[in-house]
């Protein structure tokens, strides 16, 4: 006798088919939902410029004497008897109010040194005997390629600071053993004539992407 | 008369015809449609290689590991990116403790920081991560949750407002390396806490953990154009990341292990950043820590005790 059990159209074979069949179209499903992707790929991210490359330059703002000198350039505007007569300090002329006039020969020149305009003569700082060198108030001459001394006679703090590297910019190497370390002059940052710093436009700031949520600046996003 | 039984021969012969048929048709189809569904995997394969997986933890390679490890990434990064990197596994320095200073008197704003970081380290663009986040404060406060780090100014600095740049304060006593399952960071003897970003798993508990909002994840594949990338990498620092791990600031390890400053520091326009030694009486920072003003550390009483001081000139 056929030991089988006997094929049961209407229970056995259809519940093992329909199983079977039932994955198959679960996985075919599946792979269709895969290849046409309606969830799978993030949207592909915005694309976000790239910063302007004049925000990673580690080039000082100002040039400096010394820098001039080492590059070879062209220092006529230093050669001050090339026009003043030596021997005759040149006058200094004020407006009605009081203001310095600044001869059209200098006009390159603008006069800001501190909040008000009582550090506007010339020979606090220029040496009126001597045009090509710079005065300290104590008497010293120096060469226009020394002047940290010459702000320091009045910074005195700011000055002890740059000494001691807290104040201006280094670059280079922190371990003098390994290598130089560069610490700019007074003049590369600041224009002696206005030593305020110039605003200036800031880099971008995080991508509009996320700076649409406004943020509390220490509480993270979670996005 | 009753019906018959079929003859056994004649219904095998029916069954397997139909039955196999349904199983043979079934099973293939399954197994094709389960290899098709699958698929989503195949792109796993863009940022893991077998080596990579099977790859010991850092503490546990010998030189010779990783100097085959580095061969490795050396290699990744090249067929990546075209240009051959130069990867160190440069070690913490005898008697050295970094500490950075930033100058809050000086800080304009300008995030010019923010974008040299970016470069040295190698950082996605799009999506951005950015290691360095710079706060704008009203005067007379140091409250945080007035701080705005979207601003929009044309010109700065603007009247009225501080600026106070923040990053990874590489605490004495930091959080995220307690939080980390895995032991993926942990903080060196020169007191950067580094990432060994082959063995974090991409859990985000050290970012929910730093109260500094410090840790950035990778939530795609960093993307970085090869003409901006910095090819002298350090193993622990700036070597291109994977999507699903954790990186932060590692105060430049490839810059800084090597005697330089960090990339951070040589671009600030003003001089507000200084970085260095803190173990030699003659160092800058311990300068500035002996002399100036220091407003102490950020979010002092979370007890982390940050190696990032906040000064003041005036």
């Amino acid at each position: 006798m056929d030991q089988r059990p006997n094929p049961d159209p209407g229970s056995k074979l259809p519940r093992t088919n329909l199983l079977l069949g039932g994955l198959t179209i679960g996985f075919v499903a599946l792979a269709a939902l895969f290849a046409k992707d309606p969830w799978g790929h993030v949207a592909p991210p915005q694309n976000i410029p790239l910063v302007d490359a004049k925000f990673l330059e580690t080039t000082p703002w100002r040039r400096t004497y010394t820098d001039m000198v080492k590059a070879k350039e062209d220092m006529s505007d230093y050669d001050c008897y090339g026009c003043h007569e030596k021997n005759k300090p040149p006058p200094i002329r004020y407006d009605a109010k009081g203001k310095i006039v600044i001869p059209k020969e200098h006009s390159n020149i603008v006069m800001g040194h501190g909040s008000h305009d009582r550090n506007d003569l010339c020979y606090n700082c220029h040496n009126e005997q001597n045009l090509v060198t710079l005065q300290v108030r104590d008497g010293r001459e120096l060469k226009f390629d020394n002047i940290p001394p010459l702000c320091g006679s009045c910074h005195g703090p700011t000055y002890r600071d740059w000494e001691n590297g807290a104040h201006g910019r280094t670059s280079g190497n922190w371990d003098f053993s390994k290598g130089e370390s560069t610490r700019l002059s007074c003049a590369n940052c600041h224009n002696p004539h206005a030593p305020r710093i110039p605003t200036r436009e800031p880099a971008p700031g995080p991508h509009p992407m996320r700076s649409a949520e406004k943020t509390s600046a220490l509480t993270p996003t979670h996005h | 008369m009753s019906p018959s039984p079929l003859p056994p021969d004649k219904t095998s012969d029916a069954a397997m015809s139909r039955r196999s048929f349904l199983r043979g048709t079934a099973a293939v189809g399954g197994l094709t449609a389960l290899a098709a569904s699958l698929a989503p995997l195949r792109e796993l394969s863009d940022f893991t290689n077998t080596e990579q997986f099977l790859q010991k933890y850092y503490k546990e390679l010998t030189p010779d590991d990783m100097a085959k490890v580095i061969k490795r990434i050396e290699g990744d990064v090249e067929k990546q990116y075209g240009v051959r990197p130069h990867v160190r596994d440069l070690k913490p320095m005898d008697g050295v403790e970094f500490v950075y200073c930033l100058n809050l008197t000086r800080c304009i704003g300008c995030r010019k920081c923010v974008h040299a970081c970016v470069n040295e380290n190698n950082q996605s663009r799009s999506p951005e991560i950015q290691y360095i986040r710079v706060l704008r404060l009203p005067h007379g406060s140091l409250d945080i949750e007035k701080a705005e780090h979207n601003y929009d100014s044309k010109q700065v600095p603007e009247k009225g407002f501080f600026y106070m740049p923040v990053q990874c304060q590489q605490c004495k006593n930091p959080p995220c390396v307690k939080v980390c399952p895995v032991h993926a960071t942990w903080q060196e003897t020169d007191g950067i806490t580094v990432i060994d970003y082959d063995w974090c798993i991409g859990c985000r508990y050290c970012e929910a953990a730093c109260p500094y909002w410090a840790r950035r994840f990778n939530f795609t594949k960093p993307s970085i154009p090869k003409e901006r990338l910095n090819t002298n990498m350090a193993y622990l620092g700036n070597r291109p990341r994977k999507q699903g791990v954790m990186e932060k600031c590692h105060f430049c390890i490839q810059r800084t292990r090597a005697g330089k400053y960090p990339a951070c520091l040589e671009v600030c326009p003003v001089g507000a950043r200084k970085f260095g030694n803190i173990l030699d009486p003659n160092s800058e920072v311990s300068y500035i820590l002996r002399e100036k003003r220091v407003f102490i550390q950020l979010k002092e009483e979370m007890g982390t005790s940050p190696r990032f001081f906040y000064y003041f000139d005036k």
